[in-house]
């Protein structure tokens, strides 16, 4: 077999493997997308997506309610002092 | 009559699962031990193969080996785009010398020689296992 000949079918070669491959790899994206797509759409998915806002929901409720507990915590302390001096303001009035 | 119907039912079943497994292991399995097998053939299989039935191609024998050692370089790498690019040139080095094989009328001449092609399938085959691979890492 001379050069040519060789250099020749190894282009050929060369090529056509491409031209193969191109395809194939053109046909596993298309599969991968389309089972990506599948994926994102099963029900599974949907469940775990609501799943995971709720979850964020309730973490950002919680947030809120602790700040809010830690108002009225202050708010029932400032009250039982009030409470306390009052009473015995009242006591002191009964005695007179 | 019914029980060997029902046998041969329950062949046909545990065969097509059998089938169905096999097709997994072929698209899914890691390809590297292959990859390897198929990087040193072409290193030092090819040449001596090449040069002994085809004579003296300077394009087989002194750039296949330096491809199977581009192969196994990036083997040993993590990069499966480097992985890919490697198993494309293998491929094409295979698939090479089915075509110097058919065109020198050797191809069937013979059933060994009909192992260039098992070699280009098998070398395609690895090339698409880690093409799925790399998608399945991009998509998650």
């Amino acid at each position: 077999m001379d050069n040519s000949t060789q250099v020749i079918l190894a282009v050929v070669t060369l090529l056509g493997s491409a031209g193969i491959w191109r395809y194939a790899e053109a046909r596993l994206k298309v599969k991968a997308e389309l089972k990506k797509d599948e994926q994102s759409a099963s029900d599974t998915v949907l469940y775990r997506d609501d799943l995971k806002s709720r979850v964020e929901e309730m973490d950002a409720a919680l947030k809120e309610a602790n700040k809010e507990l830690l108002a009225l915590t202050e708010k029932v302390a400032k009250l039982e002092t009030e409470n306390s001096f009052l009473r015995r303001e009242i006591d002191i009035l009964k005695r007179n | 009559m019914t029980i060997v119907i029902e046998k041969l039912k329950s062949l046909a079943t545990d065969l097509s699962t059998r089938y169905d497994s096999l097709r997994k292991i072929w698209q899914y399995s890691d390809s590297q031990p292959t990859e390897i097998t198929l990087a040193a053939a072409l290193v030092i299989l090819y040449p001596i193969a090449t040069f002994l039935e085809l004579g003296y191609s300077p394009i087989m024998q002194l750039l296949a080996p330096i491809a199977g050692l581009y192969q196994l370089y990036c083997v040993s790498g993590k990069c499966l785009s480097c992985r890919v690019r490697a198993s494309w040139v293998t491929f094409s080095f295979y698939l090479l010398a089915a075509v110097m094989y058919l065109y020198c009328g050797l191809l069937f001449k013979g059933p060994s020689y009909w192992g260039w092609i098992l070699l280009s399938v098998s070398s395609f085959g690895s090339l698409k296992r880690i093409k799925k691979e790399e998608l399945h890492r991009k998509n998650g």
